[in-house]
């Protein structure tokens, strides 16, 4: 008896399906009205001695647009030299540096296990004299926010022989560049993490930030103490 | 027998599964749509007070995450639309005014509400409502109405009727009435109506007979030709055919754009059918479009066929009645009542157009620093051929096959480059270079170039030529055989009913007449309270109704309604 029910249950849902009319499928909207990423062809000239790219794969990334809008997935390089996003277009495998100005944020995703964010951010450059729009990596966002421009600069050059046939290669290095965010939204630069050098941008709160490294062991030539140095100074600093 | 058994159960669940697919495919992303209106008797001239519901077919719940468009037809017993709507729908609800115009002739019109996704359960399942309207000027009003009202015989309705308590049963002229919509269990928004009762006759379900129709859920049917839902926008919808074959074109690139003072593009591959769509944000809202064909080959026959959003295929053929004497009376005292307003300026009642959030981005085709030349800082060259040559290095123009093309030098290659570089004129993108071929420093305001390869989505051009013209050349010329122009629509955005205080009129020796006393579209019941509305009495004596519906929050609708009498008999003392 059992079994004949199953049956019965089995055949009832057979014939169901059978007569299913709606086997459409359905045109993901999404994926036909995405923004447009626009951008100039990127020639990527290599006679460098040292990694020109942040990251030196194509990285999957999200881009968020200065519109507003959010484009996800794409294959994404960071050059620090340029300080321009270069993307993969998979479709037709060419390579383009994007318009700057379209990009707000980005985010490369799985870069040594983790997702790196970035922002475009308008800072004097070191003559203070005009401001420029640069890309950093956000590393704390609080009252006082600290972004670091992942920059690459040629530090000399090299006659170097390949094949027979005499090049001159440059030298480039990474040249980071530290940019605190004050609450009146002013940046503050660093080049190099120097612990006399930072205190001396907070010369009212000296003592207190000397205290907080002292307290915590924080050694701020090294990056991830000067991140968590910031990220102190954000909980137990009065700015 | 074991493995037979295991066999049979996996067939079992798979088929269960299957039923449960299929159910939930048929139900999720259909809509219902309901209009209510703030009469069912207009005369030409006046504006109709609508508020607009989209619901969700399963949950009966105004669908926020679905359509953002509705879409509102007017029309006449000849099917012919007299007018096209297009509302911005916001969390399942949009409200407005629609002005009628002043030459609608008498008669008997259909008033049809729906959305994109709604063509995917055929057009039966669209809103419809019938209504009458009269001309101003009209007096021998011999049209003929609608025989009798329809009857919807829908068992087991569930729905909420929120008491309506006035003080009185009888009001006189000019006199404050308060209205208390008694509290409903849970949350809700409603509109609603005070007018004067008409008995004309009009079809139409109610909001409480619209949402139980279950056979709207039912008639899901074989899609042939998927509409998406429009979620983020307007989405326009087309095919491209070579018109000799009759072939649909699989893989044509698309290309829109519109006047501008910037170069904007936006683009869309046709699929394996021909068709192709395309998401019109608010920034082309009343614009003219221009959509054309990427590389469309020479001496083609391919066309871009736009489909028309109000399309309607079924004709409306109502039963009408000839005999309207019962009527005439309204309609006479409708007519005079608008000639009145009119005559003292009384009808200008419907606030400003609403104001929309525009935050319309317009489709940039670069962001990015550019070379421009402004011809009028050199010597007058009389055509482009010559601006190219003297003040334009970059660009080449020659002629192959007696066809010009246009080239720019590419930096990299140290030659110039064979494809095609984008050329816009006034913001468009051209579709024939010979367009801009005539033009020469008299017409041309300012030449901005790019000379390197350009990205815009995976197209690629070897650069970008635009060319701003000083009396937007683009709008005077004619479109290639496989381009098409048409005019987008604009957004409903009209304003909605102020009430009036006759008290505070600056003359109170003047005639104070109305037939429609008060129209909320967007009143709040918050669930716990009674709810409470107020509006004023007019010098027109009549007997008024008070419509309430709505929706709650968990889907289910509300309708009420009740009547109120208007006489001079009553010696009012709360004026």
């Amino acid at each position: 008896m059992k079994r004949y029910i199953y049956l019965l249950l089995l055949m009832i849902c057979i014939s169901t399906n059978a007569q299913t009319n709606v086997v459409t499928i359905v045109p993901k909207v999404d994926s036909v009205f995405l923004s447009k990423l626009t951008g100039g062809f990127f020639y990527e000239k290599k006679q460098y001695i040292g990694d020109q790219f942040f990251n030196n794969d194509w990285a999957n990334g999200d881009i968020l647009l200065s519109t507003g809008v959010m484009i996800y997935d794409k294959s994404l390089k960071y050059n620090g030299l340029f300080d321009e996003l270069i993307w993969l277009n998979t479709f037709n495998f060419g390579k383009f540096k994007l318009d700057k100005s379209f990009i707000a944020e980005f985010w490369l995703k799985n870069i040594s296990g983790a997702d790196i964010h970035f922002k475009q951010i308008k800072v004097s450059d070191t003559s203070n004299v005009k401001r420029q729009c640069v890309f950093a990596e956000v590393k704390v966002e609080g009252k006082l926010s600290l972004y670091i421009q992942r920059k690459i600069s040629v530090i000399g050059s090299e006659n170097v022989y390949r094949n027979g046939v005499l090049y001159n290669y440059d030298d480039i290095q990474a040249t980071p560049r530290y940019y605190i965010k004050l609450p009146s939204n002013h940046y503050l630069m660093l080049t190099k993490l120097r612990r006399r050098a930072f205190l001396k941008l907070f010369p009212e709160k000296k003592k207190d930030i000397a205290k907080i490294i002292r307290v915590n062991h924080l050694n701020i030539k090294q990056e991830l103490d000067f991140v968590r140095l910031i990220e102190l100074m954000n909980n137990e600093v009065v700015l | 027998m074991l493995l037979l058994k295991k066999i049979f159960f996996i067939l079992l669940v798979q088929q269960v599964a299957l039923v449960y697919c299929d159910i939930k495919a048929q139900t999720s992303g259909s809509e219902i749509a309901y209009l209510q209106t703030d009469r069912t008797v207009y005369i030409a001239g006046e504006s109709i007070y609508y508020k607009l519901y989209i619901l969700d077919t399963a949950t009966k719940k105004r669908s926020v995450p679905s359509s953002k468009v509705g879409y509102i037809i007017l029309r006449a017993v000849n099917s012919t639309p007299s007018l096209k709507i297009r509302v911005n729908v916001n969390e399942g609800m949009a409200n407005g005014s629609i002005a009628l115009p002043d030459t609608l002739t008498s008669g008997v019109y259909q008033v049809i509400a729906f959305t994109s996704a709604m063509r995917n359960s055929g057009e039966e399942s669209f809103f419809h409502k019938e209504i009458t309207i009269a001309n101003r000027f009209d007096k021998s009003l011999d049209f003929k109405l609608l025989k009798g009202n329809k009857d919807y015989n829908l068992t087991h309705i569930q729905s909420l009727e929120p008491l309506i308590k006035l003080d009185k049963p009888a009001y006189g002229t000019r006199e404050k009435v308060i209205v208390h919509l008694a509290k409903t269990n849970c949350k809700a928004n409603v509109s609603v109506s005070v007018f004067e009762e008409s008995k004309m006759p009009s079809t139409y379900k109610s909001i409480v007979e619209t949402v139980n129709d279950s056979s709207v859920a039912q008639k899901t049917k074989r899609v042939t030709n998927y509409h998406s839902t429009e979620s983020k926008g307007k989405i326009l919808r087309g095919t491209v055919v070579d018109v000799k074959t009759k072939q649909t074109i699989k893989d044509a690139v698309i290309l829109l754009s519109c006047v501008d003072t910037i170069p904007n593009l936006q683009y869309a591959v046709a699929n394996s059918n021909g068709l192709f769509q395309m998401l019109l944000s608010d920034y082309y809202d009343g614009k003219e479009l221009f959509l054309t064909i990427k590389d469309a080959p020479e001496n083609n026959n391919w066309k871009i066929l736009i489909e028309d959003e109000f399309a309607q295929s079924e004709k409306w053929n109502p039963l009408l009645n000839s005999d309207n004497e019962n009527y005439r009376e309204f309609i006479v005292k409708s007519q005079n009542i608008v000639y009145i307003n009119k005559s003292y300026k009384l009808n200008e009642d419907a606030n400003d157009k609403q104001l929309i959030d525009v935050k319309s981005v317009c489709p940039q085709f670069y962001h990015c620093p550019v070379v421009t030349i402004l011809p009028s800082d050199f010597v007058p060259l009389p055509d482009f051929l010559e601006i190219a040559v003297e003040i334009l290095p970059q660009v080449r123009i020659i002629k192959e096959k007696g066809k010009y093309c246009v080239q720019i030098f590419n930096d990299l290659l140290r030659q110039y480059d064979r494809r095609s570089p984008a050329i816009f004129l006034d913001g468009v993108y051209v579709d024939d270079i010979d367009k801009i071929i005539g033009l020469g420093s008299e017409q041309i305001k300012k030449i901005d170039v790019i000379d390197v390869e350009r990205a815009f989505g995976d197209l690629v051009f070897s650069g970008v030529i635009s060319i701003t013209s000083k009396a937007n050349e683009m709008i005077n010329t004619k479109p290639a055989s496989y381009s098409v122009r048409l005019k987008n629509d604009n957004v409903n955005t009209g304003g909605n009913l102020v009430a009036v205080n006759p008290n505070t009129l600056h003359n109170p020796n003047i005639p104070f007449l109305k037939q429609l006393l008060y129209w909320n579209p967007n009143m709040e019941l918050n669930g716990t309270d009674d709810t409470k509305f107020e509006f004023y009495t007019s010098d027109n004596l009549a007997n008024y109704s008070i419509k309430v519906e709505g929706i709650s929050e968990d889907g289910t609708p509300i309708n009420a309604s009740s009547g109120i009498q208007i006489t001079n008999k009553i010696n009012s003392t709360e004026k």
